[in-house]
Formats: structure tokens, C-alpha cells, sequence
């Protein structure tokens, strides 16, 4: 329970730094942390659940205000992403991650044309996605490293927590 | 004895001449007489005097220091707190200038168009690389915004209202594919649809401009404004949406497509202006900049040419609204004088040597009747074409390459409703 709360609470702080901090320091360039952030909590807890975070994630990306996209978009392109990076997760958190996250600014427009967005097209895939996918994978390994950070304290303070009769005595 | 005979002597000289500079200096007025002595004494002194003090000031300051050693280090940390929050205060102070030369600015433009405007400051932003372009401002309903209503900055159209919540609102910017807006040439009638680029427009925020009629002229440097729609839902007219900085020649197009750079700078945008009101006039050009010198390096003839047929353009332009306000609108003419006759100075600026002899020809003359014509049949002819509610189709023929979207717009709106 207390996990779920803290995934949540991870993928909310990503949302929020995506869209008021992100986007607007560079709207044009820039990694995508809500999908990084999906995508490590997937590969680490396996494929169920990795497609249950990547829909909530996806879904919550959507919701979040200012969008002008189908909703559901960013839920099924996620959820599938989850469930890959869930499946072939484990020991390799990083090179799937990676992977996925490589391959989801396509993913994310491919569904769009097929929903009949305007403006894209195989000319501007091919700049926008490459671009994309490059901030993506060189703030990959940064995210991880951050929530690898805030997973270990949580861990540490449940352990201090058991351990608390030493103030006594110290 | 001789001694103290002498000693006597001295004593009573000494005294003597004591007693006669007493006299000398008391009765005389000011001391003029002896004031040569005093300055003297005064300025060699004064220097001895000087310099010991420079020589003792150390010892002086150390015993000072020693003695005010107690409180020193509190004044200390009082100063540094009260530098470091007047520093806070002129950081927010130059924020604050910022913002209000923006606000500044767009009530300046929103002034000279007539739009009732409600500004608002640019919270969150959103874009999926190249295909979606929105940003979230702090006003929604219940400051008077409603979807489908025309956004602008200090500089230009920004975009429009997409959804409106109760306290936030999204806008989707001029430079996402989707959006697509009626515009019209500056001083001219040719029209077309403006629609953003995404990824495709670059760094430059480029948009496209596909002119409705392939035969019209199209130059780099001429501006564009809003058209405006259909009661002025989502875009009023009037507003500068960009320059044009490019233009594709593509022969067999039915359409003729430029390439627009735009005023507003949409890769930072913070302070907005959401129009809650139309003006009951179209403010036509009265709403752009100054118009900038025409560039150098440009072959002379070409810009000479141009810049004189615009000139004549806007002074018609400007003579015409003029008389219209004399005629029809007297309740608001003094308003709009002031922006109307800045045209003419601007011309003015812009052709130096025609001023004189457009101003001693006749009135009729002057005024060329080309543009007063095709104006109105353009209007009419783009109001009885079938609209989807906001912008102005392309005639039956022309209906093809306008499609996708059109259709794109459709379903956005259909979305936002």
C-alpha cells in the first residue's frame, strides 16, 4: 500500500515538474520524465503491474490541464510500454528502460496519426523523434538514479523506524 | 644685579608688546590687521595637525574597535540580513518591471484594437515534440473566459482557448498543426488560412500561410493580421500574427503557401491576454507595429516599389476609415483618431518623397478604388461559402488541399465542446 502511495506520489512530482518546469525551460527540447519515471517503477515491479502504473501514468499525463490530445492516448502507449519494461525488467532496469523509452515518442505519434492528428507526417517524425528519444536516454540513467535515491531512504527510515529503541539509549 | 636688570627689561617688553597685540587685535574690526599672521599659523599648523592625526588614526580605530567589540558582531549579522532581503526585493522589483512592460505592452495593442482583454500569466506548458503545443494560463470561467476565444500577447496572436475550467484554462498556441485561423494581408485583401508547423516550423516558430487565390501576391516582409471569424468566435480581427519569411513556388498548386515567422514569441511566453470582447469595429491594420525600415541589402527598385503601392494602400486605408468614423461613428471618434492618424505619419516615414505630392493631388485621385471593392466582395463571398463556424473556407474549387484540416480543427472543436 505504502508503495503504491509512493509510486503515485513519484508519478504525480513528475507530472508537475514536466509541464510547469520542463516544458517551459525549452518547450521544444526536452525528456519526457513522466514517461521515465513510468517506465523505471514498471521495470521494477514486473509486467501486471507495470501495465497497471503505465495506464494510470498514461492516463494522468492526459488528464493533467493543459492538453489538447485524445485522452487515452498516452494511457495505451504507456500502458503497453509498462508492460514490456515489466516483462523484460529485473536485473536490467537501465537498458530497458532505455529501450522503451527510445521507442515512445514514435509510439505516442504513430497513435496519433492513426487518431488523424494533423502535421504528422514521416518528415517530421524523422527530426522529432530522434530528438526525443535522445533526451529521453540521456536523462534515463539521471532519473533512475533519483528515484534508486528516494527508494532507499524510504527503505532506510522503515529500518530506522524498527530499530528506534537505540535513541533511548544513545 | 644685570641680570635681573635685564631679566626686568625683557619681562616688561614681553608683557608690553602682549598688552599691545591685545589692544591692536581687540580694537580692530575682525582682527583685519593681524589676520595675515593668523593665516599663516593657521595653514602650517593646520598641516602639522593633519598628518599626526593621519598617524594616530589607527591606534585611535583599534581602541574604538575594542570598545564597541560587544555589538559589532549583532550590527554584523543585522546588515547582511537586511542586504540580503533588499537584494530579494530587487530581483521581484526587476521581475516585476518585466511583467509589467509585458502587461504594458498588450494593453497597448489589446488599446489600439479595441479588444476588451483579461490578461493572465502562463503556468504549465505542454509539448509532445512537434505535435501538440498548449499551455495552461491562471483564468477559467469564472474570470470570464470561455473556449473559443482569441489569446494574444504584447506582441501578437498567441493562439486560443481550447477548454475552460473554473479557475485555469488551456490554449492550444498558434504554432500547433491543429489550429488554423483566417488571416489576411497587411493593407491588402488577400486571404488566407494560417496553421501551425509543430516540430516542421523549427526554432523559428514558423507557420504556414496558404493563400486562398494561387495568382495573389505574396512578398517576403509583408505582414499578416487575423481576418477574423464569424462573430469573432475563436478570432477577432485585426490582431498581427507574423511576417511573412518565406514563400514556395510550387507551380500547379491550387493554393499558394508562404512561410510566417510570428510576432508573439511562443517558445516563451508568460503574460497573456484572453479576449473576452471583440471591438464592434475591425481595427483592419491599425493594431501592427510601426512599420521597420526596409532592409538594405535588398535590391533597391523591388522594396521602393512595394513600400510606395503599401504607402498608398494605408493612406487610403487610413483616409477611408477616417471618413467612415466622420460618417457613422461619432461617439468613439476621438478614440480612434489618435490611431488612425498615426497611419499616415507612418507612410509618411516609410516614403519620404511622396508625401508632398500625394497630399497637393486631389482627394479622389489619391485614393486608389482597388482595394474598397474587392474588400467587400471578398467579405461577401466568404460569408456565403459554407464555414465551419470560425474561419473562411476555401471557395468550392479550391476545397481539396484544405481538407485534413480542416477536418483536424473539426474534431479538435468537436472535442472541446
Amino acid at each position: 500500500m505504502l508503495r503504491n502511495l509512493a509510486a503515485a506520489a513519484l508519478i504525480l512530482a513528475a507530472l508537475v515538474l514536466q509541464v510547469s518546469l520542463v516544458n517551459r525551460l525549452s518547450p521544444r527540447l526536452g525528456p519526457d520524465l513522466v514517461l521515465l519515471v513510468v517506465l523505471i517503477l514498471a521495470a521494477r515491479r514486473g509486467a501486471v503491474p507495470g501495465a497497471v502504473i503505465g495506464f494510470c501514468g498514461g492516463l494522468a499525463y492526459d488528464l493533467m490541464p493543459p492538453s489538447a490530445h485524445a485522452l487515452g492516448q498516452y494511457a495505451l502507449v504507456m500502458c503497453a510500454l509498462g508492460w514490456l519494461a515489466g516483462r523484460a525488467g529485473g536485473q536490467m532496469t537501465l537498458p530497458i528502460v532505455m529501450f522503451c523509452a527510445a521507442i515512445a515518442p514514435g509510439l505516442a505519434a504513430g497513435i496519433g496519426a492513426l487518431l488523424g492528428d494533423p502535421g504528422v507526417n514521416w518528415t517530421v517524425l524523422k527530426t522529432a523523434w530522434p530528438k526525443a528519444a535522445v533526451c529521453n536516454l540521456l536523462f534515463a540513467p539521471l532519473v533512475l538514479w533519483v528515484v534508486n535515491k528516494l527508494e532507499r531512504r524510504r527503505r532506510g527510515r522503515r529500518s530506522e523506524f524498527v530499530t528506534g529503541w537505540r535513541r533511548g539509549t544513545a | 644685579m644685570r641680570d635681573t636688570r635685564r631679566a626686568r627689561l625683557v619681562i616688561g617688553l614681553l608683557l608690553a608688546a602682549a598688552l599691545v597685540l591685545i589692544t591692536v587685535d581687540h580694537r580692530a574690526t575682525n582682527g583685519t590687521m593681524l589676520a595675515p599672521v593668523r593665516d599663516v599659523a593657521s595653514t602650517v599648523f593646520g598641516k602639522v595637525e593633519g598628518a599626526s592625526a593621519t598617524v594616530t588614526a589607527p591606534i585611535t580605530g583599534f581602541f574604538k574597535t575594542l570598545s564597541n567589540a560587544p555589538g559589532a558582531e549583532r550590527v554584523i549579522t543585522e546588515l547582511r540580513k537586511e542586504n540580503a532581503q533588499l537584494k530579494n526585493d530587487l530581483y521581484a522589483q526587476r521581475l516585476n518591471r518585466d511583467r509589467i512592460a509585458k502587461l504594458d505592452k498588450m494593453l497597448g495593442l489589446a488599446g489600439l484594437g479595441r479588444y476588451r482583454i483579461v490578461p493572465a500569466q502562463v503556468v504549465a506548458r505542454r509539448a509532445t515534440p512537434g505535435f501538440e503545443e498548449a499551455v495552461e494560463i491562471d483564468i477559467g470561467s469564472g474570470d470570464g473566459v470561455r473556449a473559443d476565444m482569441t489569446v494574444l500577447s504584447g506582441d501578437g496572436l498567441v493562439g486560443r482557448v481550447v477548454h475552460a475550467g473554473p479557475s485555469t484554462s488551456t490554449v492550444v498556441l498558434l504554432t500547433d498543426p491543429a489550429l488554423s485561423a483566417g488571416a489576411r494581408m497587411e493593407g491588402g485583401n488577400e486571404l488566407g488560412v494560417v496553421s501551425g508547423l509543430g516540430e516542421a516550423g523549427g526554432n523559428d516558430n514558423l507557420i504556414k500561410f496558404r493563400m486562398l487565390d494561387s495568382s495573389s501576391p505574396v512578398q517576403v516582409g509583408r505582414r499578416i493580421v487575423s481576418f477574423g471569424s464569424k462573430g469573432s468566435t475563436p478570432y477577432v480581427a485585426g490582431v498581427p500574427i507574423g511576417v511573412v519569411e518565406r514563400v514556395d513556388t510550387t507551380p500547379g498548386e491550387l493554393t499558394r503557401t508562404a512561410y510566417a515567422r510570428p510576432f508573439a514569441d511562443l517558445s516563451a511566453i508568460d503574460v497573456v491576454g484572453v479576449v473576452t470582447q471583440a471591438p464592434k469595429r475591425d481595427p483592419r491594420d491599425s493594431v501592427l507595429p510601426p512599420m521597420p525600415k526596409p532592409a538594405a541589402p535588398r535590391p533597391a527598385k523591388a522594396p521602393d516599389a512595394r513600400g510606395d503601392q503599401s504607402a498608398q494602400l494605408r493612406q487610403a486605408e487610413s483616409e477611408r476609415s477616417r471618413s467612415d468614423q466622420a460618417g457613422t461613428d461619432r461617439a468613439g471618434s476621438d478614440e480612434t483618431s489618435g490611431t488612425t492618424q498615426s497611419d499616415p505619419t507612418e507612410a509618411d516615414r516609410a516614403v519620404p518623397g511622396q508625401v508632398e505630392q500625394r497630399r497637393t493631388e486631389p482627394r479622389p485621385q489619391a485614393r486608389p478604388a482597388a482595394p474598397a471593392a474587392p474588400r467587400e466582395l471578398v467579405r461577401a463571398h466568404a460569408s456565403e461559402s459554407p464555414r465551419s463556424g470560425h474561419e473562411p473556407r476555401e471557395p468550392a474549387g479550391h476545397a481539396a488541399p484544405g481538407h485534413v484540416e480542416q477536418a483536424g480543427e473539426q474534431r479538435r472543436q468537436d472535442r472541446g465542446a
